[in-house]
């Protein structure tokens, strides 16, 4: 069941009524069994998956409890999240590389959303073996594994931030429905609107690089920065927003990445900020972080951006080594950024000059646009062709640039492009959905009939799923 | 998260809310109307709700390769030469659930002396011409509100029809989302309509693996098989003689055409006999390619060779001409 498809708010109409019709007690009760509902309803095999993960979860967690030793707990913890991450590695990977190598397959696909909850249950098992959370209720843990409307693509919770907020007992709160509706309209806004309606000029423009035209190649490659950035920020403020209609928080997942002014900015506090967390806490920081002198901040950080374009390896726009390469050169770019900083003596720009601020910001752009290539591309080869040729044209665009002939599609993408970055910039650093209920009624009013008009007049409702679940 | 300020339910807020969005709605979804409207051409059920006449001595129906049968002006050329009024109610990709509906909705408030389907055994093979053409972008937006086809969809919704299909038409959704909305309703294939195709194995291939996307499948040609029953009983209802033509196909492209194609053919023909409807097979008439403006449609003389290799008598020999008196009568050939 996809946000954007029209079963799911009737789904949403019942879950939210009956949740407010119930007592407190059977809530949490409801919201799961309405989430394995929701993840199972197109393809009831996905249960069998989550069942698997969270049953792995819980009897790790239950057999650490009864451990006579803390080492022996621990023991019980790290096997429990060893194991499911072997688990994530052999559904992604087996039969690709079974298949390089002539062995037999297993014939098993990780459903969507799979490692997005596995992720959060092995922060849940590391968290416990480190004694910064206390194991919660069955139900508290189930909700926290299934919560419906992040199962699919995040944002990866934590339970030390999810499951205190179920102990205060769950209600439907005006201000934080009014907050999860304005989110829910900015997600779809940002999916519907702008996402699925720049996928057309990408996709067309990535199919065969080598016939599209330099300047197309161009164009996609820009889209596509924002098509997936508006595609996965708009699935996570969907799912924020819909948290939030049942009154509770989840972190933020994205802040404006495309105005970081350093890699390193976009990566550690703008974009997919939960999943960077958890490659920080569970990954970067176990194998020293930048305590261990510069070689080995510099590799560790390369292990860690190497794994995260694994992860996107195996699905997505093909499997190929392309994510690996996307991967590589955010680590390369963070590392030379991070050398650069050691050896001007000091640390990553702070505020600054606007003029520098500016072209930081646009160089910081433009190489994640540059890697995204890689991300997008069927194979190395094809993003190799697309860098090249825009290279190779890049002289000639001054004067293309008049006499291109722009397609309709182009304008539309544009102007949406243009009118989120305005937005961004306008609204600083509190997003527009919280900045707006601030605001005096008629105008909140305006800007939500507004939203709703967009999406009803240039929303592409029979698009596609969310590019994020299929990792 | 930012902390909201208010801190309780206002239910008359809230409604207000509602309606002044129900009113903003009903805003844009009478423009879509409008341009519905000021863009309308091809749409068979625009043609039937904005036809001038009452009565049509002739009512095609069929998909695309019945379309070129009214391309320029060959419509005002097949009436002045039959001297019959003809209403052409094809549509690209429309099978014959969709024509069934057409049919029901032309005879709700019009009347025929003849109804010619020209059969397409894709049309038969997949709910992709059928069910999901209803709904798709390029089709549901450019059929205006009409309270008689509300009915009508609403029937259809009993016998199959997705409800999601008619909700969208009452509602107006995708008319108020319709990406083409300042486009003209036309086939950009008319613009060929005067050049000859130059043959292509690799498009013929590729036109044919788009017409039949699934698999041979008995049930789905039996069910459409019954939709083609229903037009005829329709048609009969109403009084009109009804005759079904196979349309001429190049012979490169129909050799290339899968193995179902013979299924269909037989059901057809066993179908139309017991329903003694007359089934005339143009499949062979035009072998040469010079006769089409791409893979499989007609060109200018292609429909021109049609006419006169037994289309044009097929639609003079009509058993009930002119029973009203309110059709345009054209200078005979």
């Amino acid at each position: 069941m996809l946000f954007t498809s029209p079963g799911f708010y009737l789904f949403l109409a019942i879950v939210l009524a009956v949740f407010a019709l119930l007592p407190a007690t059977l809530r949490i009760v409801w919201l799961m069994l309405a989430s394995l509902f929701f993840y199972g309803v197109a393809t009831p095999w996905n249960l069998a998956f989550l069942g698997g993960v969270m049953a792995g979860g819980f009897i790790c967690t239950w057999l650490a409890e009864r451990a006579a030793t803390d080492r022996a707990a621990k023991g019980w913890l790290t096997f429990g999240a060893l194991g499911l991450i072997g688990a994530l590695v052999v559904l992604k990977f087996y039969d690709a590389t079974a298949t390089a190598l002539g062995l037999p397959q297993l014939g098993i696909t990780a459903p969507a959303g799979y490692s997005f909850y596995t992720f959060m249950v092995v922060a849940h098992l590391i968290d416990l073996g480190r004694g910064s959370i206390t194991p919660p209720s069955l139900a508290g843990y189930l909700l926290y594994v299934s919560w419906f409307p992040k199962i699919f693509a995040g944002p990866i919770e934590r339970s030390a931030t999810f499951v205190p907020q179920l102990a205060q007992g769950l209600r439907l709160h005006p201000g934080m429905a009014l907050l999860g509706f304005s989110l829910v309209l900015a997600g779809l806004i940002k999916k519907l609107v702008i996402a699925d309606n720049l996928a057309p000029v990408v996709d067309a423009a990535f199919a065969i690089p080598a016939y599209a035209p330099p300047m197309e190649l161009l164009i996609a490659a820009y889209f596509f920065a924002f098509q997936i950035y508006c595609d996965f920020a708009g699935y996570s403020d969907i799912a924020i927003g819909l948290s939030a209609l049942f009154g509770l928080q989840l972190r933020d997942n994205f802040r404006r990445p495309y105005l970081s002014r350093s890699i390193g900015e976009f990566w550690a506090e703008r974009w997919h900020i939960t999943l960077g967390n958890w490659f920080r806490d569970y990954l970067y920081f176990p194998l020293g972080g930048s305590r261990r002198g510069g070689v080995r901040k510099i590799a560790n950080l390369m292990c860690v951006f190497a794994i995260s374009g694994l992860w996107h390896a195996g699905l997505g726009y093909g499997v190929g080594w392309g994510f690996l390469i996307w991967g590589l050169l955010n680590g390369v770019f963070v590392s030379v950024e991070n050398l650069l900083a050691l050896g001007a003596g000091k640390a990553p720009p702070g505020r600054g000059h606007w003029l520098s601020v500016i072209l930081q910001t646009l160089l910081t752009f433009h190489l994640i646009g540059l890697a995204w290539v890689f991300f997008r591309a069927a194979t190395i080869s094809d993003a190799l062709t697309i860098l090249r040729r825009i290279a190779a044209a890049l002289p000639s665009l001054p004067g293309l640039l008049p006499v291109y002939p722009f397609s309709a599609d182009h304008a539309l993408g544009a102007t949406l492009v243009l009118g989120l970055m305005a937005i961004e910039l306008a609204a600083g650093r509190q997003p527009l959905p919280a900045r707006l209920l601030t605001w005096p009624r008629p105008v909140r009013w305006g800007v939500w009939y507004g939203g709703l008009a967009l999406l009803l007049v240039f929303g592409r409702w029979q698009g596609g799923s969310f590019i994020y679940m299929q990792f | 998260m930012h902390e909201s300020p208010p801190p309780q339910w206002h239910p008359g807020l809230i409604a207000l809310f509602v309606l002044i969005g129900a009113v903003i709605y009903a805003a844009l979804l009478l423009g879509s109307e409008w341009l519905t409207y000021r863009q309308g051409d091809r749409n068979p059920f625009f043609r039937i709700i904005t036809a001038e006449q009452s009565h049509h001595d002739w009512i095609i129906l069929g998909a695309s390769h019945a379309m070129p049968l009214d391309f320029a002006d060959t419509g005002a050329m097949i009436e002045a030469g039959t001297g019959m009024t003809v209403l052409n109610l094809a549509a690209t990709g429309t099978g014959p659930l969709i024509q069934r509906l057409i049919t029901a909705r032309y005879f709700a408030d019009h009347s025929a002396g003849g109804v010619l389907i020209v059969a397409d055994g894709f049309g038969f093979a997949s709910r992709q011409w059928n069910e999901d053409r209803l709904n798709d972008g390029d089709f549901m937006p450019r059929i205006p509100w009409d309270r008689r086809l509300v009915a009508i969809f609403g029937r259809a919704v009993a016998e199959g029809l997705p409800a999601t299909t008619w909700l969208d038409y009452v509602s107006g959704f995708s008319k108020i989302n319709n990406r083409d909305r300042f486009a003209r309703d036309t086939w950009q294939a008319e613009e060929k309509f005067a050049r000859a195709a130059r043959p292509s194995d690799l498009a013929d291939r590729q036109r044919i693996d788009y017409l039949y996307p699934d698999a041979e499948n008995a049930e789905t040609l039996a069910r459409y098989m019954r939709e083609m029953v229903a037009i005829v009983g329709l048609a009969q209802a109403q009084g009109a003689q009804v005759v079904v033509v196979r349309p001429p196909l190049p012979d490169r492209f129909r050799n290339r055409l899968p193995p179902q194609e013979a299924a269909f053919d037989a059901l057809l023909r066993e179908t139309l006999a017991a329903q003694d409807v007359t089934l005339h097979d143009f499949s062979t008439l035009l072998p040469a390619a010079n006769l089409y403006f791409d893979t499989d449609h007609l060109n200018r003389a292609g429909v021109e060779a049609w006419l006169n290799g037994g289309l044009g008598a097929v639609l003079k020999a009509l058993k009930h001409a002119d029973p009203r008196g309110d059709r345009q009568s054209g200078p005979h050939l």
